[in-house]
């Protein structure tokens, strides 16, 4: 992909990112009218600054950062089934935030996406141990470890809930089928970092990542160490992964979903894919968290559960069409 | 001498894969690498590509030591195909080849117009530029190795060296491979180093055959001279008889055991 078609699909991304941006600020259980923003302290616009506006925001990161660690472990991993939510490293991240809420470490500001990340990668280094043989990494064995991953942290997290004081079955739910219930600026401000941190990363290692599409083989013939990069694109993917699940718990298939649509629109490599997998999330995930909201109001749907029904059907044809090969 | 081998060794974990391998490759010769399965000929190779480190002795290049390269510098000089290779996701011909640039371009740099240009060209002299838009995965095994072959070309390298590029392809794309292979040893005075298991195509094409058996070279000559009937009885366990021709000293299988209705 030339840098100018690149600049083309960025600003059709943008364009359509701001077109749903401002959809979802639209819609919601209360109708907020244009002029109430302005003149300040109705109800009506306490809603939308410090609730609306600031959700649409962690939906947006969350998406990007998701679809960011989708399209780095896929590169990386060789293997177009990898996901944060498919391998367990989103599940890792969501047992270790349940754990750590339960034991009344939220209250101390930022240990909660710190132990979150601690989970993602803990999970990461897991299943990528499990599922190398002979020094390569068997596609079956990355799924099927990914499965007693997330089995395992699903556990986890109804056992964290269980011994906690609260013992709130609902906030199992929120940790395991992922939502924007409880979304303020700090967090957008803690998340708009590890995102930035993570894009930022994985620009700097693009060039090098694109050639692990070739094997490791091939890369280190061509001056690349895989090994060292394979560790920075996985910390960065899992500190993206962490933080996000720190603030909106385990939200599946954005990491599939993205990176294999924008790849069949736009064919790219690495250094085009993050970019525009970012803004695809960010898209992607403002959209369902926005109908989410709205489809059986006045209550909400977990976010989690939409994209489950979105993602499933594309992971069973994705698996199809690999297995056939 | 382009590339000097003293001395190397390399085991996969307890496995002695390589005992101490001694040889040199000058310029402007076509080596290949040859022997049963397990000899150690890839291992050889990969240590020539920097894939993997000796365990003992070194490996210089224009004198000095691998170690002493810079990663990307060397892989501009010296170009390499694994086994089989392909890319993760679908990519289209031209694109693989590009790839083959990056040796070549900054940590935040793009393929530019020129890389493009060298990137066809690589294309052109494979006899793949037809190829350039068509997805890899959608071509043929011998098609697919020529797009590979350009790639390998794309960075004008000094060295280049080919891990099986004959595997499973089919006699006419062979012979096309050989064929390309041989004109651009001649053309260019790069060294090409392949490994293979078609003794017969080796023979009439490489200057130089090297036979590997037990991790230790054990036949260093011209084709003629290394492909012998007592060298493959001892050093593949192949019963087999050597016909001269005038292009080349052949390798055919003795048949002991008769078809029905034959009548020698």
């Amino acid at each position: 992909m030339a840098a100018r078609q690149l600049l083309i699909a960025v600003l059709v991304l943008v364009a359509l990112l701001v077109a749903v941006f401002l959809f979802a600020l639209a819609v919601g259980a209360v109708r907020v009218p244009i002029g109430s923003l302005v003149s300040g302290d109705s109800v009506a616009s306490r809603i939308f600054w410090e609730l609306r506006f600031p959700r649409v925001c962690l939906a947006g990161l969350v998406g990007a950062t998701l679809a960011l660690s989708g399209v780095t472990f896929q590169t990386m991993l060789r293997n177009p089934l990898a996901d944060p939510f498919v391998l367990g490293i989103s599940g890792g991240a969501g047992a270790a935030a349940a754990t750590a809420t339960s034991l009344g470490w939220a209250q101390i500001p930022g240990l909660l996406p710190l132990t979150s990340f601690a989970g993602a990668l803990a999970a990461t280094i897991f299943v990528i141990l499990v599922s190398r043989r002979a020094g390569r990494l068997d596609s079956s064995r990355l799924i099927l470890s990914g499965l007693v991953m997330n089995a395992f942290c699903s556990a986890i997290i109804l056992l964290a809930v269980s011994l906690s004081k609260a013992s709130d079955m609902a906030l199992a739910v929120r940790w395991m089928m992922g939502g924007f219930f409880t979304g303020s600026w700090r967090d957008v401000a803690i998340l708009g970092a590890s995102t930035a941190t993570a894009w930022l990363t994985m620009v700097v290692i693009a060039g090098d990542v694109r050639m692990l599409e070739f094997g490791a083989d091939d890369a280190r013939a061509r001056g690349v160490d895989p090994d060292r990069v394979s560790t920075i694109a996985v910390v960065a993917a899992a500190l993206a992964t962490g933080v996000a699940v720190s603030v909106s718990g385990i939200i599946g298939f954005i990491g599939l979903l993205v990176p294999h649509a924008i790849r069949s629109i736009w064919r790219s490599d690495y250094r085009s894919l993050i970019h525009l997998c970012a803004l695809g999330g960010a898209i992607l995930l403002i959209a369902a968290d926005a109908v989410s909201r709205v489809v059986i109001a006045p209550s909400e749907l977990p976010v989690g559960v939409l994209t489950a029904f979105l993602g499933v059907p594309f992971f069973v044809t994705l698996l199809r069409r690999s297995s056939n090969e | 001498m382009t590339i000097e081998v003293r001395a190397v060794g390399y085991r996969y974990r307890a496995r002695l894969a390589l005992g101490s391998v001694t040889t040199t490759f000058p310029d402007q010769q076509l080596v290949a690498l040859v022997g049963p399965n397990g000899s150690g000929k890839s291992t050889l190779l990969k240590l020539l590509a920097r894939v993997l480190r000796p365990v003992s002795g070194e490996v210089l290049f224009h004198g000095r030591n691998l170690e002493e390269w810079a990663p990307k510098e060397y892989a501009r000089s010296v170009s390499y195909l694994p086994q089989e290779p392909s890319p993760a996701f679908p990519m289209k011909a031209i694109d693989v080849v590009l790839s083959g640039r990056s040796p070549f371009l900054g940590r935040f740099q793009w393929e530019g117009a020129q890389d493009l240009g060298l990137a066809r060209d690589a294309l052109r002299k494979c006899d793949a530029l037809e190829f350039a838009d068509r997805y890899i995965d959608s071509l043929s095994g011998g098609e697919k190795q020529r797009v590979f072959l350009a790639r390998v070309f794309v960075a004008s390298p000094a060295v280049i060296l080919l891990d099986e590029p004959l595997t499973g392809l089919d006699v006419a794309h062979v012979q096309t491979f050989m064929e390309l292979l041989r004109s651009f040893v001649d053309s260019t005075g790069v060294t090409a180093i392949l490994v293979s298991h078609e003794l017969n195509w080796c023979s009439a094409y490489a200057d130089r055959m090297i036979v590997m058996r037990g991790g230790s070279i054990a036949l260093d000559g011209p084709p003629r001279e290394v492909m012998t009937e007592s060298a493959m009885r001892e050093l593949f366990g192949f019963d087999a008889k050597a016909l001269h021709s005038e292009e080349a000293t052949w390798i055919v299988p003795r048949v002991s055991a008769r078809k029905p209705g034959s009548n020698r």
